[in-house]
């Protein structure tokens, strides 16, 4: 297929002279030759299309990393305020324990912080303009009423990371019998993978929160006992132990 | 960063690097935001806007249009940032424009595909069959068309043992792309 080796020698911009006036030539008169030559130069423009595509979308992972990797930069400030927050009242504890324990109330206030969202960070994307996304927007300004709302609507209602949310909206409310009824959905969820492994650990923490505000203290004992001895997490495991340090 | 700095930096662009790209993705991004905020644009119109940057940087290196560049590449990219800037937002100070393109104008064609190309019905549906190949003709056909690789270089690139296999290989890639558009048509 001679004429096949110009075309890619066309691409390859290695025609000499004498081959590009042949090329022309063909191009005018050789119907063929033509269509097999538009339909390569078609694939080339469609082939920088598609890199460029996966290129933006690596770039979009990228920039979620360091969107998460600042959210992480804010943290260690509030651990610090939390840690001598702890020091002093475990210190506190220490000294006038047989004297006073904390009210579960009070245990709730010190230990109860909303989740980060680390399902859909809220930058611009295709995600744009989907219920989830506004969800998620609202529930980040801490517009839960507005968050339930959205959550109630979004396409897979059913998935454990949107009834884990839609929970912790609650429990900022300060409502916490829904707040219990949807976090057991999902700390007893069978097969969980993928976004929604790990929503069943943090489940059973808010959960415990959620008895506390409640003055349910034996439910949350046993819930505080399951996050200690999970041995595949360490997700609030500290303070689990510290908290039930307060309630035994 | 000197001049063959420069000159090593787009060769590894050329090559289709991917590290060297996100290095400088995340060397460049907070000074560009950091620029983008004077001019009031939302930080996530001025993300798009940056990644948009990166994205041409690349083509123009590929393509061989900063082979020259005689400025660093950071400057190159932001002075495509920052003309997407002034173009999108129809910011007002034309003279600040002027004094920065000035720089970069006298130096090389500064040739920005704006808006990306756009795609006939046709082409989409060729890029839905391409994006479906399998990962081998994906790498000769992306070689060869978009990285501007000759064919010589691509045997060696992907061992093959002779340049003739690779050329039937890259015909037969070729002929199932038109198989399943052929089957497309007669379908509908």
């Amino acid at each position: 297929m001679k004429n096949h080796d110009l075309i890619d020698r066309y691409f390859e911009n290695s025609l000499s002279p004498k081959e590009q006036n042949l090329f022309n030539d063909l191009l005018q008169n050789d119907s063929d030759f033509k269509n097999e030559f538009l339909f390569q130069k078609d694939l080339k423009k469609v082939i920088a299309v598609s890199q460029q595509e996966e290129l933006k979308s690596t770039l979009s992972h990228i920039e979620e990393h360091v969107k998460k990797k600042s959210l992480f930069m804010i943290v260690p400030k509030k651990w610090m305020v939390a840690a001598s927050l702890l020091l002093i009242t475990t210190l506190g504890l220490w000294s006038v324990k047989s004297l006073y324990y904390p009210s579960n109330e009070v245990i709730y206030k010190d230990y109860f912080q909303v989740d980060r969202n680390t399902i859909q960070p809220v930058v611009r994307g295709e995600s744009l303009k989907t219920i989830e996304y506004r969800a998620f927007v609202a529930y980040e300004a801490q517009d839960y009423y507005k968050a339930i709302n959205l959550f109630n609507s979004v396409k897979t209602p059913d998935e454990a990371y949107i009834i884990y949310y839609k929970g912790l909206c609650f429990l900022a409310l300060e409502k916490s019998d829904e707040a219990i009824a949807l976090l057991s959905e999902v700390a007893t969820k069978q097969g969980l993978d993928g976004k929604s492994a790990d929503f069943k650990e943090k489940a059973n923490w808010y959960l415990a929160m959620a008895y506390l505000k409640n003055n349910e203290t034996e439910k949350a004992i046993s819930r505080l006992s399951l996050i200690i001895n999970n041995p595949s997490s360490n997700f609030k495991k500290q303070e689990a132990q510290e908290v039930l340090g307060y309630l035994k | 960063m000197n001049q063959q700095e420069s000159k090593n930096i787009i060769e590894l662009l050329k090559q289709g690097d991917q590290k060297t790209l996100e290095k400088i993705y995340l060397d460049n991004r907070e000074g560009f935001l950091n620029f983008s905020r004077k001019y009031n644009v939302d930080e996530s119109d001025a993300i798009d806007i940056y990644q948009d940057s990166i994205l041409i940087l690349r083509d123009n290196a590929i393509n061989g249009r900063i082979d020259n560049l005689q400025s660093n590449i950071s400057t190159y990219l932001f002075a495509i940032g920052k003309y997407r800037i002034y173009h999108n937002f129809r910011v007002q100070s034309r003279l600040q424009m002027t004094n920065d393109f000035d720089l970069v104008e006298e130096n090389l064609d500064f040739d920005v595909n704006l808006y990306g190309p756009v795609l006939t019905k046709e082409q989409q549906l060729l890029k839905k069959y391409y994006d479906e190949l399998g990962d081998r003709c994906k790498s000769i056909l992306n070689l060869f068309y978009y990285q501007g690789y000759n064919l010589d270089e691509i045997r060696s690139i992907l061992n093959y043992s002779n340049k003739k296999v690779l050329k039937s290989q890259k015909s037969r890639c070729i002929k199932q792309l038109k198989d399943l558009i052929n089957k497309h048509y007669e379908k509908s």
